[in-house]
């Protein structure tokens, strides 16, 4: 299993930067990697005990994987490789597939890492390749917003290299356990900027932006699995040292509400899933225990939503009320909504139930309240009109690499339903039909009187730099009072 | 006092990072403040002697601590590349926004 999984990690990167040499076989080259990132996570699924490997010595890199990792590994490779499919026979050139790949393989080192530092290496590639496939268009906007990101995820990472040295000078060592026993600030500089780069509450803020910008594949990529290679190493903490737990799942609630309350104010699609995004990065927080499956099944449902809404010619949904768009694209819409609001049938269902079993009475209501916010916001896209039939003039055909994106993504997600069978009983069905039902009314509702206004503030590049130094602050006195006691 | 100018490089660099309205003001804050992490983690390595750890030296004591400076060394590669691939974006986007205030590309670009 070790020589396994060191070939797993560099394999993407050698691939990746063997494809400039053999540009003919760049896409066949490219989807081997997601296919070998299955094989990988299925091992680890029937391994029983975690891998726990240790490279050179005391001071070399620390690895752990588990099935955690394993379930974060699967959502990386399917959406990879429903990105890829998408854009098969686009005009992507060979720069394009590489760093996919780059992409994969560094976002697949962060969900094994067990040290400061290698999880630093892997999130500053990260940083860099998507700040890479976000600018890839070169247009102004696309670049700007790139630029956006790649600051703010450094400068965040700064803080982080700081958070490291300080626990490196109480322990001698970068391990992740070396964080109980440091100096509070050393806590507190290295949740921020996991924060920061994960997208959760309001350091996450520069996600709506940037994910709206975005081509639709990688707002794909990025939903599916950038953003989680950022909350995985959070899921770690509070699963390792159990004194950060409430400190997380504090923040994966407030992540939750604020991200609902985001996409109900959001008139643009695109927007609509970005800032839905931002809120089930909070779903994943508040029960790290069983946040692998819910990893996968908001994986799955926002990469197939990114990915039709894409080929949507228009974003708005005042405009898209007015013009039915054809049924083959609307189906997808309907399906990953219904998934990620947790409709029976489809992943969602089993990953929110398990979740909010997992949950204390407290937390409990408030993500009950975030489930059904969830629902109304999906109620924007599965009320949108649709025409069947003969395809009218004014809508593009869809094409075939997309229908086939979507069949891997959705056929996932039904197929992901064997993890969670003990979900399907009378009280859990009902429960989950309530909360879509209340969603529903609650949209219904909502949308005569004119849509609630947010202010554009907290989203400016400058506040959220400023928004770090807060946040800092607020973390500082958590991890003082709640868990050095 | 050598940490106090330390993090007091850290925190300038990042108030220039906030307050600097040009693009490339900013990015050259950002340069101070990953100096100051950079000081940092040299700091942290003095603490156990400032002699360079080299086995073929015969003296027992005082040799500085390889292991924070050996990782500061890729963190100075990464950051390095981070600037370049920054400043070829600004180079870019310096075309149709001559000033490159970042108020007003901000602006131009939302939505």
């Amino acid at each position: 299993m070790t020589e396994f999984t060191i070939l797993w990690i560099a394999l993407p990167l050698f691939i990746g930067f063997s494809i400039p040499l053999l540009p003919s076989a760049a896409r066949l080259l490219t989807l081997g990697i997601p296919l070998f990132s299955v094989a990988y996570a299925t091992a680890l699924f029937s391994r029983p005990a975690p891998l726990d490997l240790r490279l050179l010595d005391s001071f070399g890199v620390a690895l752990w994987a588990d099935q955690l990792s394993a379930w974060f590994i699967l959502t990386n490779a399917l959406v990879t490789a429903a990105v890829l499919i998408y854009s098969w026979d686009g005009p992507k050139t060979k720069f394009f597939y590489t760093q996919l790949l780059v992409l994969h393989g560094s976002v697949n080192a962060t969900f094994i890492c067990a040290d400061l530092i290698s999880l630093y290496v892997a999130l500053e590639v990260v940083g860099m390749t998507t700040f890479l496939l976000i600018a890839y268009p070169r247009t102004d906007r696309t670049l700007w917003v790139a630029l956006r990101y790649l600051f703010i995820s450094n400068v965040a990472m700064l803080f982080y290299l700081v958070g490291a040295v300080l626990v490196y000078r109480t322990h001698q060592s970068f391990a992740f356990e070396g964080l109980r026993g440091a100096p509070a600030e050393a806590p507190a500089l290295i949740l921020m900027a996991l924060l920061t780069k994960g997208g959760i509450f309001v350091s996450g803020l520069w996600l709506p932006a940037t994910n709206t910008a975005a081509e639709s594949q990688i707002s794909a990529m990025m939903s599916g699995a950038v953003e989680k290679a950022g909350v995985f190493p959070l899921l770690r903490f509070a699963l390792v040292l159990e004194e950060f737990e409430p400190i997380v799942q504090a923040f994966g609630v407030a992540t939750a509400v604020l991200g609902v309350t985001y996409a109900l104010a959001a008139t643009d699609a695109k927007r609509v899933l970005a800032c839905s995004t931002l809120s089930q990065l909070g779903w994943l927080l508040v029960a790290p225990a069983v946040a692998g499956f819910y990893a996968l099944a908001h994986g799955l449902a926002k990469a197939a939503l990114f990915l039709t809404v894409g080929q949507l010619p228009q974003r708005d949904l005042a405009t898209l009320r007015q013009q039915p768009m054809p049924t083959a694209l609307w189906l997808p819409l309907t399906l990953g909504g219904l998934s990620i609001s947790g409709a029976p049938l489809l992943a969602g269902f089993g990953a929110k139930t398990l979740t909010l079993e997992a949950l204390g009475p407290w937390q409990g209501m408030a993500m009950n309240g975030a489930a059904v916010g969830t629902a109304a916001v999906y109620a924007k896209l599965i009320s949108l009109p649709h025409r069947g039939g003969a395809q009218t003039s004014s809508w593009p055909q869809v094409p075939l690499g997309l229908g086939l994106a979507l069949g891997l993504l959705l056929g996932g997600a039904i197929a992901a339903n064997v993890a969670y069978l003990d979900a399907y009983s009378g009280a859990k069905l009902i429960k989950a039909l309530v909360l879509i039902g209340a969603g529903w009314l609650v949209y219904a509702l909502l949308r005569r009187p004119a849509a609630l206004e947010l202010p554009a503030g907290p989203e400016a590049f400058e506040h959220l730099l400023g928004g770090m130094g807060v946040m800092l602050i607020v973390l500082f006195w958590m991890v003082w009072s709640w868990s050095i006691t | 006092m050598l940490h106090a100018c330390v993090y007091a490089t850290i925190l300038l660099g990042f108030f220039g990072i906030i307050f600097k309205e040009n693009l490339v003001m900013k990015i050259i804050a950002m340069d101070v403040m990953s100096t100051g992490v950079i000081a940092l983690f040299v700091l942290v390595a003095a603490r156990t002697g400032v002699r360079t750890p080299i086995v073929a030296g015969l003296v027992e004591e005082g040799y500085a601590d390889p292991v924070p400076q050996a990782v500061i060394l890729t963190a100075i590669v990464i950051g390095f590349s981070i600037q370049a691939l920054m400043l070829v974006g600004v180079m870019k986007l310096a075309r149709d926004n001559p000033t490159l205030e970042t108020s007003a590309i901000e602006e131009e670009y939302r939505r």
